[in-house]
């Protein structure tokens, strides 16, 4: 049983646990409503609101997702209300003293993170906005200041767009959620970068992932658990193709879900889990569901339910319907829903999931031959500019007062100033352009023929406040055209030392000499005739000579070969 | 003494629906447009009759209409679908042609690739409501090898066929297309696939043939006639195929069913290459009249071929 209780006008959800007190503070903000040019301003403002807080004896945290920002605490009922109370504290008063230094340490955070997999789905499916944005580099912290994020905090941590909520006995004593007054805010709508699904598109991962988006409802988990156990079987058990079969599902806060399924794949049989992966889908797709898989499923999370942490486990999850305006439901209402699962209702969502997927496979593989899309990684029109052409190839750059172009081998690549979510500027005047449908413009003036009054063209026409300044390359990873490069390298080998010529040229001479001499004696001893006591004479003579030879020529043969390396 | 001069033999008939009467009903019922004829023909064959019908009305230019009427009234059937899916394979190829990859033109491969996968979303379907339907998947073995898909994705198919149909015939030749090297494939891929086909396979089965067939096909890999016959007349390439008779052609519980005319066609021709004449005399004789395409047209028009190779065959072999 979940309470309902307010705290200093916050909503607060209270339930029961066996274990130590836990209490969070969640926010309806995250990095869905950032933009690519601020991208990181939510997770910088939790870093610096947690940061005065830091010891590290306390079991606290903070989380920022795609919608939401947590502040949650494990502990005593007096250490939680400390914390939480602090960090309402900071958040009104935003401590900014260590601005530059969280920055420094998201960029770590950031570079010193593995990549999965899955990481890049969003940007594929929503483009270089909203929801799409947790696939980005946080590329907004260098130009964030201490008022921009003073402003950030008082539009989303507000007493109205938050819900506390504590697993425990009791609202700690002394608690004080002392914030500003504001609207709740509504989930970003998501945008997306799929002309048609179902779609695909082709990463170096070595996996197959499906991303679907369905309506959110009690059939949707157990889809995707039923959808868990089909991969299992026909890619892992039957055919041996997978080893990691993984599959999720997570609201998205505006009455749909992400479903999520992964099977990875051996380098040699990449080819056969795409295969294997779309029949299954089509198996589902078709209705072909098992009874036994749907009364797995069901049973699992009925057990999940019969535990005495569920309420407690899931104040989080309820925490966030509070705050989208999506219904809870108590135990009983979820079980009954749960257990009033059809396979009719299975294989609705397995269609809807079907509609609306977006593949991901790996190289050198496709699922068009399956009917799915191709997701665009190309424009469709260019802008109209002067013409600059590339100093290697065929390419074209076009840059015009709307936007640039460029017209290569992979097609046309077009970003408009309007809607260009960021723009990279290196200092060496490399520039990235990257468009709300996530499609990349990358140039560098090395490689073009370009003026640079058209470099300012593209300067001016892009918003500063979305121009991203990036910090000097290294000059080698410059790329410059073929010609020069070719030349650069020719000036840049290293010269050889007096020392090593005059060595080479003297044992030069000496083993011409010695080699010549040896050479003479040894014709001179096979044809003409030698009396018999001097033949072992020269015979030994000649043996020296040859030694002497391949010692004298040594340096010249090593000396060459050192300077190969 | 007057010599008997032997009446010139009459062309080999290389039509299906001759060897195969069920070929020719299925062709009539085609003809006259009357699909429940056709479904009912098609159901009372075994695995290897239903592919053999379903290649064989899909392989006809004008089926499309009618395979199309019958999908849409009954989008679960998966006859229908797998006639349709071959249908298009089959005019996909026609599109194509033969030929190698630089003398067809993009077009061309833009239309094969755009016919193969149409095909392929009505046989994804239909494996998907019919997982045990011999006949799809084997359409789907051949697919994968147009689209390119590769090799393990080729073998996964296979497998969820042999799953049901462990001896599936015609599937297995399909899969030992593709692991031959034209196909991305390797010899030692090819050889491996047909001795596990032919090992796994109950005594006087025809599928001992894909071992000659891939003998064949690494035979005619060497450009010229002379050179396959050198490589056949080796003694591993002897045994090998003399083994593969054994199992099949040359056991007591070898039957006329579906496919008999091209194994023995096969077995024939490899016979007539390793110049053994009097092995190769005897599978013309069995064929009668018939005869199979089989490898036949590797060197010039295959009929002719058949009809030159036979008449040897009984002059140096005898006519049993």
């Amino acid at each position: 049983m979940i309470q309902h209780l307010e705290t200093d006008g916050v909503p607060t959800l209270l339930a029961p646990t066996g274990g130590p007190m836990r209490a969070g503070l969640t926010f309806r903000v995250g990095t869905a409503d950032e933009t690519l040019a601020r991208h990181g301003i939510t997770h910088l403002l939790e870093h610096l609101v947690l940061a005065p807080l830091g010891s590290a004896d306390y079991h606290f945290n903070g989380a920022t997702g795609p919608v939401f920002t947590t502040f949650h605490m494990q502990g005593s009922a007096p250490d939680i209300a400390t914390f939480l109370t602090s960090v309402c504290a900071n958040l009104t008063d935003l401590p900014t003293g260590r601005l530059e230094v969280e920055k420094d340490i998201l960029r770590t955070e950031w570079s010193s993170r593995g990549s999965a997999a899955i990481d890049d789905i969003p940007l594929w499916r929503h483009g270089a906005r909203d929801h799409g944005l947790s696939s980005y580099p946080e590329w907004g912290l260098s130009r964030l200041t201490a008022e921009e994020l003073r402003q950030w905090a008082a539009r989303w941590f507000t007493r109205e767009n938050a819900v506390l909520w504590i697993a425990g006995d009791r609202v700690p004593e002394g608690l004080r959620l002392d914030l500003p007054t504001g609207t709740r805010q509504p989930v970003p709508t998501a945008s997306s970068a799929l002309p048609t699904t179902p779609a695909y598109f082709v990463h170096g991962a070595r996996a197959v992932v499906l991303d679907a988006v369905v309506r959110r409802r009690a059939a949707a988990p157990v889809f995707a658990e039923v959808l868990e156990r089909e991969l299992f079987r026909a890619l892992r058990q039957d055919a041996g193709l997978s080893y990691t079969i993984s599959t999720g599902y997570e609201p998205r806060g505006d009455g749909q879900a992400h479903l999520r399924a992964l099977a990875d794949a051996l380098a040699e049989k990449q080819d056969a889990v795409v295969g294997g992966f779309i029949d299954v889908l089509a198996k589902l797709r078709v209705g072909r569901i098992e009874q036994s898989d749907l009364d797995a499923a069901v049973a699992k999370r009925v057990d999940m339910y019969a535990t005495a942490e569920f309420d407690a486990a899931r104040l989080p999850a309820y925490a966030f319907n509070l705050l989208t305006g999506e219904s809870n439901h108590t135990t009983d209402e979820q079980l009954a829903q749960l257990k009033a699962v059809t396979l009719a209702d299975l294989h609705e969502v397995a269609q809807e999931a079907y509609a609306s997927a977006l593949l991901m496979v790996p190289d050198g593989t496709s699922a068009d031959w399956a009917g799915f899309t191709a997701a665009p990684t190309s424009s469709e029109s260019t802008v109209s500019g002067t013409t600059y052409r590339s100093r290697d190839d065929d390419s074209r750059l076009l840059v015009g007062t709307e936007g640039v172009s460029h017209l290569g081998a992979g097609g046309i690549v077009t970003v408009t100033y309007a809607d260009c979510a960021a723009m990279l500027a290196w200092p060496d005047g490399a520039r990235q352009l990257i468009g709300h449908d996530a499609i990349v413009l990358h140039i560098e003036p090395t490689l073009f023929d370009t003026h640079p009054a058209a470099m300012h063209v593209i300067d001016s026409g892009v918003p500063v406040d979305r121009q991203i300044r990036m910090p000097p390359r290294d000059p080698e990873h410059i790329p410059q055209p073929c010609a020069l490069r070719e030349a650069r390298q020719h000036l840049a080998r290293p010269k050889r030392a007096g020392w090593e010529v005059l060595l080479m040229v003297l044992c030069g001479l000496a083993t011409l000499v010695v080699g010549g001499f040896t050479l003479l004696l040894t014709i001179g001893m096979l044809i003409s005739p030698t009396a018999e006591e001097d033949v072992t004479v020269l015979w030994g003579a000649v043996v020296i000579g040859w030694l002497l030879t391949v010692i004298l020529a040594l340096p010249i043969v090593l000396l060459a070969r050192g300077r190969r390396r | 003494m007057i010599l008997a001069m032997p009446a010139p033999l009459a062309p080999p008939v290389f039509d299906a629906a001759v060897a195969y009467p069920q070929v020719a009903a299925a062709r009539g019922a085609l003809a006259a447009g009357d699909w429940p004829a056709l479904r009912a023909l098609v159901d009372a064959q075994d695995a290897h009759g239903r592919t053999v019908l379903v290649g064989e009305v899909g392989g006809t230019p004008d089926a499309e209409p009618l395979l199309r009427k019958a999908l849409a009234e009954q989008p679960d059937d998966p006859v229908a679908a797998a006639m349709l899916g071959a249908h298009l394979i089959r005019a996909g190829w026609r599109i194509r042609t033969a030929r190698q990859a630089q003398d067809v033109s993009r077009e061309q491969f833009v239309q094969f690739f755009d016919h193969l996968r149409r095909a392929e979303q009505i046989l994804i379907e239909a494996t998907a409501r019919h997982p045990q339907d011999a006949a799809a998947w084997t359409q789907r073995v051949t697919s994968a090898r147009g689209l390119q898909l590769g090799q393990a994705e080729a073998r996964r198919r296979y497998d969820r066929l042999a799953a049901g149909h462990p001896h599936h015939l015609p599937a297995q030749g399909s899969l030992l297309q593709q692991f031959c090297p034209k196909w991305s494939g390797s010899w030692e891929k090819a050889y491996d696939f047909a001795r596990e086909c032919t090992d796994a396979a109950p005594a006087g089965a025809p599928n001992a043939v894909l071992v000659v067939e891939v003998h064949l096909e690494q035979a005619f890999d060497h450009g010229t006639l002379s050179a396959a016959r050198a490589f056949l007349r080796g003694q591993q390439v002897r045994a090998a195929i003399h083994d593969a008779a054994q199992r099949s052609i040359w056991h007591p519980e070898f039957r006329h069913g579906w496919g008999w005319v091209q194994v023995r066609s096969t077995f024939a021709l490899a016979f007539c290459l390793m110049q053994e004449w009097t092995p190769a005399a005897q599978q013309f004789a069995a064929l009668g009249h018939l005869g199979d395409e089989s490898m036949f047209g590797y060197f010039g028009d295959a009929v002719a071929q058949f009809q030159r190779f036979r008449e040897k065959a009984y002059a140096k072999g005898g006519r049993p």
